[in-house]
């Protein structure tokens, strides 16, 4: 077939598209993250003394530094879905902002807590479960991304998926920081840190694997 | 007032308004383009084929300056359909030029990769060539990309896929064996590939 051909095909019987609005695209993904947040509260297993907590400098960094990574990540991993974004800067800015989170986390360590040996800070039992759940709440939010990347048109599928990733896991550890009973920023910035990170490897594989532009 | 704009758009363009082909694609790509994009995601099917028409020709020059000239006419049908099934994600408050650059670019990588992939055949001995000037470009990008290369890795590429000798041939030529010959040729476009991914969209 020609050019022209396929030209007249392609125009002759052409529909209206819906343009794609990277506003609406984050409107669904905040109210996703909503409902998830709803739902999983709902079930009633937010940490019990939350509000003994709250205001706390502890919970301040946790809530706070995981919501801003999950709005940076979500905000680049739309972006990126354009033909001429660039995502790769933006998951620096990502990265930077993770360690500028995991070094704050020294500053917040509630008295005491410092005195325990490391292997009973780090608790390898409850964070290998701390991690697993934050893989589980993100996969609602790794499925939308990935649905609305397949819907655009990255031209860097691979940074895309990785930047969706990083979102999906924030969003799923932003969740999950509200039941968590550990107060040890260490125990969070280890297992939070492994539950985000098998979150973006997972989509980095498997979401480039679904695309194609 | 809509239609007369729309008739406007579909109208031919005056010839200085022609594309130079040598500049980057937002300075090539006339202003009504993003128009025409415009109406074409409202579903106006006539500015919707003068805007590939003009594509059309912007992508036939892009890819002869890229690609064996066997392969530009692929190229240049598999943008028009990416084009067509991304239409939705064109941003009117921004130059489409850069937008179908970003599009053209991907299509070329993955026409190396296809490249890299087809089996290697002999040139024959004569082949009429009507125009010199899209391979002289492309011997002169080709030229710089293999610069960057290992020089065994550029050898093995310049003589088997650019100078069509087999496999056998070649590494005779080298000095290495046959295996080693295939394994930098694979490796040559691998590296080709990631450094054309890296490089921004200019023509």
């Amino acid at each position: 077939m020609s050019s022209e051909s396929l030209i007249a095909n392609l125009s002759s019987d052409l529909t209206p598209v819906q343009r794609r609005s990277m506003l609406r695209e984050g409107g669904l993904v905040l109210a996703l993250g909503a409902v998830e947040l709803a739902l999983f509260l709902g079930l009633g297993v937010m940490r019990p003394d939350m509000h003994h907590i709250t205001g706390s400098p502890f919970l301040i960094w946790r809530v706070g530094s995981l919501g801003l990574l999950a709005v940076v990540a979500c905000v680049l991993a739309i972006r990126s879905f354009s033909p001429t974004a660039r995502p790769r800067r933006g998951l620096m800015l990502a990265s930077a902002l993770a360690v500028a989170a995991i070094i704050g986390g020294a500053f917040v360590t509630p008295e005491g807590v410092a005195d325990h040996s490391l292997l009973e800070r780090i608790n390898p039992l409850s964070g290998i479960m701390c991690a697993m759940s934050i893989f589980v709440l993100s996969l609602p939010i790794v499925a939308l991304l990935g649905a609305l990347m397949r819907r655009a048109a990255p031209t860097q599928p691979r940074l895309s998926a990785l930047a969706s990733g990083i979102a999906a896991g924030a969003c799923g550890a932003f969740v999950f920081a509200f039941c968590c009973p550990f107060n040890d920023p260490l125990y969070v910035v280890v297992w939070y840190s492994v539950g985000c990170a098998a979150v973006a490897a997972a989509a980095r594989w498997s979401l480039p694997r679904r695309f194609r532009l | 007032m809509r239609s007369d704009f729309l008739l406007r758009l579909i109208s031919k363009p005056e010839p200085s308004t022609a594309p130079a082909s040598r500049e980057r694609p937002s300075q090539t790509a006339p202003d009504s383009w993003g128009g025409l994009m415009v109406a074409a995601q409202n579903g106006h099917g006539g500015a919707y084929r003068r805007l590939l028409g003009e594509m059309s020709e912007w992508l036939t020059r892009y890819f002869q300056r890229r690609l064996p000239p066997g392969d530009v006419d692929d190229a240049v049908q598999e943008t028009l359909l990416a084009v067509h099934r991304r239409r939705h994600t064109y941003d009117p408050r921004y130059p489409l030029g850069p937008w179908l650059a970003a599009i053209a670019k991907n299509k070329w990588v993955d026409q190396l990769r296809s490249l890299a992939r087809r089996p290697t055949d002999e040139l024959p001995e004569e082949i009429a060539v009507p125009d010199h000037e899209a391979a002289v470009v492309s011997s002169s990008v080709l030229a710089s990309l293999l610069d960057e290369l290992r020089p065994a890795q550029a050898q093995a590429i310049l003589l088997v896929k650019v100078q069509g000798y087999s496999i056998e041939d070649a590494s005779g030529q080298i000095g290495l064996s046959p295996s080693a010959v295939k394994m930098n040729i694979h490796r040559g476009l691998a590296r080709l590939t990631a450094i054309i991914e890296k490089t921004p969209d200019v023509e």
